[in-house]
C-alpha cells in the first residue's frame, strides 16, 4: 500500500509543511492568546500576561455591538448572496442560450469590475454615491444611499458589482463543459429555451452554483475593506459595523487577547455557516 | 465534507507557543541613555509625514555616524499605530516613531516608550518648547520625556472675509456671537460651518478651550470625565446649532466636504494652524477670500485657545541606541533647517517657542488675502491651556464617540448622549485591559 | 423569435451597470484636479491624462511602479508556485492510498473554511518571532498556501487521471515524479488553470495581511500603496487624484492578462463543478 512512500512524501510534504506553518500554527496561536488576559498595577504599570481561562469569551458573548454586527452581515448575506448568484446564473444562462450576439464582449465587460480590488472599488463607489459629485446627483440626493437606512445595501451593491462577473464565469464555464448531446434530447421533446434552462441546465451546473454560494458566504462574514473605506464618507458606518471591523478595532486598542477571542468565535461561526450552506444545498 | 475535530498538530503547536509567548523580559536597563561604543549606527524611523525623507537626508549628510533609515506607512490611526503595537509585542519596533500626542499614553501603557529624560541635552531642551507641548510628552512628570514634541495645532477661526463683509455680518469674537452669526449666514443661504462628526479630536480641541479635562491620572488610577460640565457645555452648544440646522454635517475630509468649502456653502472653520493648507488645497476657487481671526471665546474679552493635533518623535523601548536616537529627534524638532523643511514639505507648525519666528512664518499668505495669518496662530499657541491629558485607549474612545456623533447628526440621539455612552465604554475598555480606573 | 430582443436588453442594461463606473474612472483619470469637482463627471474636460499618469509614475521617485512590480511578484509568483504545490498534494491524495490520507484531506478542507483575516495577526506575531516580519517573504510565503486548490486538484485528478495510465507509465519504467510532470499534470491542466485563477485573485485582493505585515513602503503591493495614499489626502490633497489614476493603471495589466489568457480560462473555470 505504501509502495510509493517517497513519492507521497515528495508530493505532500511541501504543501503540508506550509499549511502547518501558516494555517495550523497561527490558529493554535490565536486560540492560546484568547485564553490569556493581562494584569497590571498602577496607571502605567507594565502588563503581565496571566492565564484567564474563558474570561475573554465571556466578554465576547456579552458584547452587544459585536452580535449586532453579526446579525447585520447575516442579513446582508441572506439578501446579497442570492441576488448576486441569481444574477450571475441568469447572465450565464443567457450567454449560453444562443440568443446573445457578441458573447466575447459581454463576458469581458461583466468581468472587468473583478479586476478592481475591494478597497479601490469602495473608493470609486464612494464618489458615485456622493450627493454632489456623483454623475447621478438627482438620484443620489433623492434616495441618499449613504444614509443609515441604505448604506448596507449601498455596500451590497459594491460587492455585487465586483463579483457578479466572476461568479458568472464560473457558472458559464460549467455550462460549456456540458456535452451538447444532453440538450438534443430535450430539444427533440420540444422544450423551449426557458424550460431547457430550468429543468436541464440548472441541475447540471448545481455544483458550480453551490461552490460560488459557499465562497460568497465566507466572503460576507469577512467584510472588512468595503466598510473600512465607507466609514470615511458615511455617517452610518460605525467602528464595529461588521465583525471583522470589531476585530480590527479591538486589536488597535490594542487588546490582542480579546481580538484573538473575537477571531476564534468568528472563524467557528464561518465554518459552521459555510458547512450548513454546503449541507443544505447539496442535499 | 468534514470539519477536522482535533488535529494533533494544533494541540502540539499551542503547547509550544504558550510557553514561547509569555511577555519578553525587560532586559535593557531602562534608565541608561549614553552614547554607544559603535563607530556608526543606523537607526530606523517610521513616519507618515509627507516629504520626511528629504528632511532626514539633510541629517544623514551631516551625520555620517548616525544614519537614519526612514520607513513610511499609512496615517497613524489607519494602520501605522497598529503596526507599532504589533511590533512592540513582537519585540522588534523601529528605533524612532512618529506619534501624535493623543496616542502617546496608549504607547506608554503598553510599556513601549523609552523615557528620554535621562538623555544628555533632552532635559536642557525643555525650555525651548512651548510649555503645554512639553506637558504632552512628559505627562507632567519632572525629568521625564516620552518623546520630543514635533508640531502643534493651535486653533483659530478661518472665515470667508468676503461673504461676511458682503452680508455685513461682524466676525464673531465669542461663541454667542458665533451662534448669532450662524442665523444670519443661514438666512443668506450658507452654513456657518460644517460640524465634523468624526473629527473627535477637533471636538476635543473645542472642549480643551472651554477648560475640559477628559482624563486625569493620579498615579494610582485613571479618571474618565468625558461628561464634565465644560465638555457638556460645548456639546450642548453644537447640539443647539445642529437642532436649528445652522450647520451642515458632511463627513469631513471627503471631496464632498472640500466641495462645501469650495462652493461657498460653508463660511467658517474653527481649525488648527495646519488647516490653512487644507482650505487652500481643498477649496482652490476661493483664493484670496479667506481670513483668520482668533478662536471665538466663551467669555467676552477672553484669550484662550484650544489645540487640535500635534505630534512627537518618540524612541521605542528596545532601541539599542536611545542616545543617538534622541540626538536626531532633537535636531529634527528644534533646528531651524529641519523645522523650515517640515513647514514647507508637510505644513507642520513647530512646537518650539522660536519656531513661530521662522522666516517661513513671517510672510503674508496670498490665499488669505496677504494676511500674516501665522501671527494669529503664534498668539494662539501661547494661549492653549496647559495640563490637558489624553487617555490610554484613545483609539477606542474616539471610535465610540465618533459612532455616537455620527448617529446624532443623522438624527438618532444627541451629542451629550454620545459622550455618556463613550464615557461608559471607555471605562469598560480600561477595565478589560486591567488599567485601574475610578468610577 | 421574441427571446432575442429580451435577452439583448438584459445584456445591454447589465453592460451599462458594469461599465459606467469604469468609464467614470477613466474619464476622471483624465481630468485636472480643478476640473474633477467642477465638470460633468461622465464626460471629458481638458484631457490631462498624460500629465496625470506621469505624476503617478514619478511621485516619490516612482514608488508606484515599484508597487506594481511587487504586486506582480506576490500575485503571479504565489499563484504559480501555490498552484503547483496544491496540485502535487491533491494528486497524491487522489492517486495513492496511504495511512492518514483522509485525515490530511479533512484537515485541509477545514482550512478552506477558516477566514483569512483570523490568521493575519497571529501570522504577524509568528513572523516577528522569526525576525521575518516586514520582508517580502512575510507576505509571499503565507500566500502560497491554497487549501481550496488541494480540494479541487484531488477531485479533478480522481476524475481525469486514469489509474491504468499511471500503471502503464510505471511499467514503462517512468518514476512517479516524472509521470506526474509529463503525463498527469497535462491531464489536469484545466484544473490547474482554475486553481491558479482562484489563488491569483485571492492574493490580488488580500489587503489585511500586507497591511499588518509590512512597514516598509518599498515592499507594498499596489492595493496597500493606494490605500496609504488615500489615508494621506488630508495632508496632501493632490493624492486624491493620484489614487484614481493609480487605480486605473493597476487595472489595465489585469484586464490585458485576462484577455490574453481567455483561451485557457474558458476551459478551466468549469472544473469547479466536477464532482
Amino acid at each position: 500500500m505504501t509502495r510509493h512512500r517517497s513519492a507521497v512524501v515528495f508530493f505532500v510534504a511541501p504543501f503540508g509543511t506550509l499549511f502547518a506553518l501558516f494555517y495550523l500554527l497561527p490558529i493554535g496561536y490565536a486560540v492560546a492568546q484568547s485564553l490569556y488576559t493581562v494584569e497590571r498595577t498602577g496607571t502605567f504599570g507594565p502588563a503581565r500576561e496571566v492565564f484567564g481561562g474563558l474570561v475573554q469569551y465571556q466578554r465576547v458573548f456579552a458584547d452587544g455591538p459585536f452580535w449586532a454586527s453579526v446579525g447585520r452581515v447575516l442579513l446582508f448575506g441572506v439578501v446579497q448572496v442570492p441576488v448576486m448568484i441569481g444574477l450571475a446564473l441568469l447572465l450565464a444562462l443567457l450567454l449560453d442560450s444562443g440568443l446573445v450576439k457578441g458573447r466575447r464582449f459581454f463576458r469581458l465587460a461583466f468581468f472587468v469590475p473583478y479586476a478592481i480590488p475591494g478597497v479601490l472599488a469602495a473608493i470609486m463607489w464612494g464618489f458615485l454615491y456622493s450627493p454632489t459629485l456623483s454623475p447621478f446627483t438627482a438620484l443620489t440626493r433623492a434616495i441618499a444611499p449613504l444614509d443609515a437606512g441604505l448604506v448596507l445595501w449601498a455596500m451590497a451593491n459594491v460587492v455585487t458589482w465586483v463579483y457578479v462577473g466572476y461568479n458568472m464565469l464560473i457558472i458559464y464555464s460549467a455550462l460549456l463543459a456540458v456535452p451538447p448531446e444532453i440538450y438534443e434530447a430535450a430539444r427533440i421533446d420540444g422544450a423551449g429555451p426557458v424550460r431547457l434552462a430550468w429543468s436541464v441546465k440548472i441541475p447540471l451546473v448545481r455544483p458550480a452554483i453551490v461552490l460560488t454560494a459557499v465562497f460568497s458566504v465566507i466572503g460576507t462574514l469577512q467584510l472588512l475593506a468595503e466598510p473600512q473605506v465607507f466609514r470615511s464618507f458615511s455617517s452610518a458606518v460605525s467602528s464595529t459595523y461588521t465583525p471583522n471591523l470589531t476585530v480590527y478595532a479591538t486589536s488597535s486598542i490594542p487588546n490582542f487577547h480579546l481580538a484573538a477571542a473575537f477571531s476564534v468565535v468568528l472563524a467557528l461561526a464561518t465554518c459552521a455557516l459555510s458547512f450548513t450552506v454546503l449541507k443544505v444545498s447539496t442535499r | 465534507m468534514k470539519i477536522p475535530r482535533r488535529p494533533l498538530a494544533v494541540a502540539a503547536s499551542v503547547a509550544v507557543l504558550v510557553t514561547a509567548c509569555s511577555a519578553p523580559d525587560d532586559t535593557a536597563d531602562a534608565a541608561a541613555c549614553t552614547p554607544g561604543d559603535a563607530q556608526s549606527v543606523t537607526l530606523t524611523y517610521t513616519s507618515w509625514i509627507p516629504g520626511i525623507e528629504e528632511v532626514v537626508d539633510v541629517w544623514n549628510k551631516a551625520n555620517p555616524k548616525i544614519q537614519i533609515k526612514v520607513q513610511t506607512g499609512p496615517n497613524g490611526n489607519n494602520g501605522t499605530y497598529q503596526n507599532f503595537f504589533n511590533q512592540l509585542r513582537a519585540g522588534n519596533p523601529p528605533d524612532l516613531g512618529h506619534i501624535e500626542y493623543d496616542a502617546l499614553p496608549s504607547f506608554r501603557v503598553q510599556d513601549g516608550l523609552f523615557d528620554l529624560g535621562a538623555c544628555a541635552n533632552v532635559a536642557d531642551a525643555r525650555g525651548q518648547f512651548i510649555d503645554w507641548t512639553w506637558d504632552q510628552v512628559s505627562f507632567g512628570e519632572e525629568n521625564s520625556a516620552y518623546g520630543i514634541p514635533q508640531d502643534s495645532g493651535p486653533m483659530a477661526l478661518f472665515y470667508r472675509k468676503d461673504l461676511f463683509e458682503k452680508n455685513t455680518i461682524a466676525v464673531p469674537a465669542t461663541w454667542d456671537e458665533y451662534a448669532a452669526a450662524a442665523e444670519k449666514v443661514r438666512a443668506a443661504g450658507g452654513y456657518i460651518t460644517n460640524f465634523s462628526q468624526s473629527d473627535i479630536n477637533q471636538f476635543a480641541g473645542l472642549s480643551w478651550q472651554a477648560g475640559a479635562h477628559w482624563f486625569a491620572n493620579d498615579g494610582d488610577a485613571w479618571t474618565v470625565r468625558l461628561t464634565d460640565p465644560e465638555t457638556t457645555k460645548v456639546a450642548a452648544y453644537w447640539q443647539g446649532l445642529l437642532d436649528r440646522k445652522l450647520v451642515s454635517t458632511v463627513p469631513p475630509w471627503t471631496t464632498e466636504w472640500d466641495h462645501a468649502y469650495n462652493s461657498g456653502s460653508a463660511w467658517t472653520w474653527v481649525s488648527a494652524v495646519w488647516g490653512a493648507n487644507s482650505i487652500s488645497s481643498g477649496a482652490p476657487d476661493t483664493a484670496g477670500r479667506w481670513a483668520v481671526a482668533p478662536m471665538p471665546q466663551w467669555q467676552a474679552g477672553g484669550a484662550v485657545s484650544g489645540n487640535w493635533g500635534g505630534s512627537s518623535t518618540a524612541v521605542f523601548k528596545g532601541s539599542a541606541h536611545p542616545y543617538e536616537a534622541a540626538q536626531f529627534a532633537l535636531w529634527l524638532n528644534t533646528s531651524e533647517e529641519a523645522l523650515t523643511l517640515l513647514a514647507q514639505k508637510a505644513n507642520l507648525y513647530p512646537a518650539t517657542k522660536a519656531g513661530a519666528s521662522l522666516p517661513v512664518y513671517a510672510q503674508g499668505v496670498e490665499f488669505y488675502g496677504g494676511q500674516k495669518i501665522y501671527e494669529v496662530f503664534a498668539q494662539a499657541a501661547t494661549q492653549v491651556t496647559p495640563g490637558f491629558v489624553w487617555g490610554p485607549t484613545m483609539t477606542s474612545t474616539y471610535a465610540t464617540t465618533s459612532d455616537g456623533f455620527k448617529t446624532a447628526v443623522s438624527g438618532g440621539g444627541t451629542l451629550t448622549g454620545a459622550l455618556a455612552a463613550a464615557q461608559r465604554s471607555t471605562v469598560d475598555t480600561l477595565k478589560s485591559q486591567s488599567i485601574p480606573v475610578k468610577e | 423569435m421574441k427571446g432575442r430582443p429580451a435577452a439583448m436588453t438584459v445584456m445591454g442594461v447589465c453592460t451599462v451597470y458594469f461599465l459606467t463606473p469604469i468609464w467614470w474612472l477613466f474619464v476622471s483619470a483624465t481630468k485636472t484636479r480643478a476640473d474633477f469637482t467642477t465638470t460633468a463627471p461622465l464626460w471629458f474636460a481638458d484631457v490631462a491624462l498624460v500629465d496625470n499618469v506621469r505624476e503617478v509614475l514619478t511621485y516619490r521617485d516612482g514608488i508606484f511602479v515599484r508597487w506594481m512590480g511587487n504586486s506582480v511578484l506576490y500575485t503571479a509568483g504565489a499563484a504559480l508556485i501555490g498552484t503547483l504545490l496544491a496540485a502535487m498534494c491533491g494528486y497524491a491524495l487522489a492517486i495513492y492510498r496511504f495511512p492518514g490520507r483522509e485525515t490530511i484531506f479533512n484537515v485541509v478542507l477545514g482550512g478552506v473554511l477558516v477566514p483569512a483575516t483570523a490568521l493575519a495577526l497571529p501570522l504577524f506575531l509568528i513572523f516577528s518571532r522569526a525576525g521575518a516580519a516586514n520582508t517580502f517573504w512575510a507576505v509571499f510565503l503565507p500566500s502560497l498556501v491554497n487549501p481550496f486548490g488541494v480540494y479541487l486538484a484531488r477531485i479533478y485528478a480522481a476524475a481525469s487521471v486514469p489509474g491504468e495510465l499511471v500503471e502503464a507509465a510505471r511499467i514503462d519504467g517512468a518514476g512517479e515524479v516524472r509521470t506526474f510532470f509529463t503525463i498527469s499534470a497535462r491531464l489536469m491542466l484545466p484544473a490547474l488553470v482554475t486553481i491558479f485563477l482562484f489563488q491569483f485573485t485571492a492574493v490580488w485582493n488580500n489587503f489585511l495581511l500586507p497591511l499588518i505585515m509590512l512597514g516598509d513602503e518599498r515592499l507594498f503591493p499596489v492595493t496597500l500603496g493606494l490605500y496609504t495614499w488615500n489615508t494621506q489626502v488630508n495632508q496632501v490633497p493632490q493624492l486624491r487624484g493620484l489614487v484614481l489614476v493609480g487605480a486605473l493603471l493597476s487595472v489595465v495589466p489585469l484586464v490585458v492578462a485576462f484577455l490574453l489568457l481567455q483561451r485557457f480560462w474558458r476551459n478551466g473555470l468549469g472544473t469547479g463543478s466536477v464532482k
